[in-house]
């Protein structure tokens, strides 16, 4: 295990994210409303650069919605460029096939520096 | 019988459930259970000399082939009797009946003659079919050209013992059936705890799947019509969420085979993942769906020179718990119980694809006697 820093949580605002490469690893790294996700930048379809895709929100439609479009989640899935599967950035999974699930990697704030830990 | 015979037919002592029977609806007989005005349209066109699955206001499609020269004769069951009779020969204990003629039932465009045409159809079908023979149970013929009557219509017969299934009328329905405007006959077989059943027939029509008139022959009609009907109307209830807005409904796909579900199953995940954004109602993946309450016929099956091929592909669908034996009884094309009991599967799933899935599928009680025995 090692610290990585990212750089400077004042440069890392709430609903950003940039994509970063430690060894031979890239690494997706999000703040969603202020919390700091890491994700592989490798999707679990074609192997496709994951989070480099946009990050925002997706449709729900259910009993709870009236059965009706509704938009949820804004800022916490991100879309792979690819081939448009959705990520659950908090979680890693799948939207399409939750038993599909990315590996996340720990995120730290340190003295105002964001630190990812690999 | 005795054993030998039974060994003989490879039927055994299994108990055999056919999803897919098929009773002579003609005109003729229909119309003293019709209601006038139509009770009158139906007694004249008994006046004309019936031609199968060609009946113009009945049983309406665009007959293109002539008569295959020196081919063999079609086969229609008239009585209950005569189906008992048929079945027994066939070492079925119990057939789920579907109409003839009515499989064109969906291109007639009056609605109040179709409404009335289907009532009469299912008000035969219990009097004439269910009340006497053992082991004979009936799919209500839905009416997709009024949701609401036809609602009610499955509402009045639920509950009733021999009434096991709705029976959707799948050629020539336009639009296919996962369109918002049968919400109503879902709804209504759901709350009947009826399963739904899909079944279509060889047609030209400008409905899906249309254009089958540029074919030289019925050969390539025949191929396309069922296996495309299946796919397409499988696909119109998961696009607009049927199976998630309906959580209880069991829907059956009858007479195309087995070896196009895989393919439709990974066909559908693969465009899900991509697009779920447009389909959000479907909160699991289609082939879970498929694998939950979705039930396949397996007449016309399969025949590869290698039986074991077949076996792989049903394992490719969880087919020991989705497959649904049927003859379709009696058709040109029929399966008769050993084209599935030849094959190299194990016991267990031998009695649960030709009887055990659908007994508990359509909720029928096992019945007394066996198919082979005696
Ligand atoms: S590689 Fe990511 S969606 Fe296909």
């Amino acid at each position: 295990m090692a610290e990585h820093l990212i750089g400077p949580a004042a440069e890392f605002p709430p609903g950003t994210h940039r994509v970063v490469r430690v060894r031979s690893l890239e690494v997706g790294v999000f703040n969603v409303a202020g919390r700091y996700y890491a994700l592989p930048n490798v999707c679990t379809h074609q192997f496709g650069p994951l989070c480099e895709g946009t990050v925002n929100g997706t449709t729900a439609c259910d009993a709870a919605t009236g059965w009706r479009f509704a938009w949820v989640r804004e800022g916490e899935i991100v879309t792979c460029p690819w081939h448009g599967l959705e990520f659950d950035i908090t979680t890693g999974r799948c939207l399409a096939n939750p038993r599909v699930r990315l590996r996340s990697y720990p995120v730290t704030v340190e003295d105002g520096q964001v630190k990812l830990i690999l | 019988m005795t054993d030998q015979v039974a060994e003989r037919r490879g039927t055994e002592k299994l108990l055999i459930v056919d999803a897919d029977v098929h009773v002579s609806d003609t005109p003729a007989a229909l119309a003293p259970y019709c209601a006038l005005p139509w009770r009158k349209s139906l007694e004249a066109l008994a006046q004309t000399p019936a031609r199968y699955l060609d009946i113009p206001g009945f049983a309406p499609s665009l007959k293109l082939d002539p008569p295959i020269p020196g081919g063999h004769a079609g086969r229609s069951v008239r009585t209950a009797a005569e189906m008992r009779a048929g079945l027994d020969a066939l070492d079925i204990a119990v057939g789920i009946l579907f109409p003839d003629n009515l499989l064109l039932f969906a291109p007639i465009p009056q609605i109040e003659y179709a409404t009335a045409l289907a009532e009469a159809y299912n008000r035969w079908l219990v009097e004439e079919w269910l009340q006497t023979e053992p082991g004979l149970y009936g799919a209500l013929l839905a009416c997709p050209q009024n949701p609401e009557a036809s609602a009610r219509e499955i509402a009045r017969y639920a509950g009733h013992e021999k009434i096991v299934a709705v029976y959707l009328p799948t050629a020539g329905v336009n639009p296919l059936w996962g369109a918002r405007k049968y919400d109503p006959i879902l709804a209504a077989a759901q709350a009947a705890g009826l399963p739904v059943a899909l079944h279509s027939v060889t047609l030209v029509s400008p409905a899906f799947p249309c254009q089958l008139d540029q074919f030289e022959n019925h050969f390539a009609r025949q191929v396309l019509s069922h296996s495309f009907a299946m796919q397409a109307n499988l696909v119109s209830l998961m696009h607009t969420g049927v199976p998630a807005r309906y959580p209880e409904l069991k829907i059956v796909f009858t007479e195309a085979g087995v070896a196009w579900v895989p393919y439709m199953m990974w066909r559908l995940d693969k465009y899900h993942q991509e697009y779920r954004r447009m389909v959000p109602f479907l909160e699991k993946r289609p082939s879970e769906y498929m694998k939950e309450r979705m039930w396949f016929a397996t007449q016309p099956v399969e025949e590869p020179d290698d039986p074991a091929d077949l076996v792989a592909t049903i394992g490719l669908y969880d087919g020991a718990d989705r497959t649904i034996f049927a003859s379709d009884w009696p058709h040109h094309d029929f399966d008769h119980p050993k084209a599935i009991l030849k094959l190299p599967l194990g016991a267990e799933t031998k009695r649960k694809i030709m009887g055990e899935n659908a007994l508990a599928l359509f909720n029928i009680p096992a019945p007394d006697r066996e198919s082979a025995v005696g």
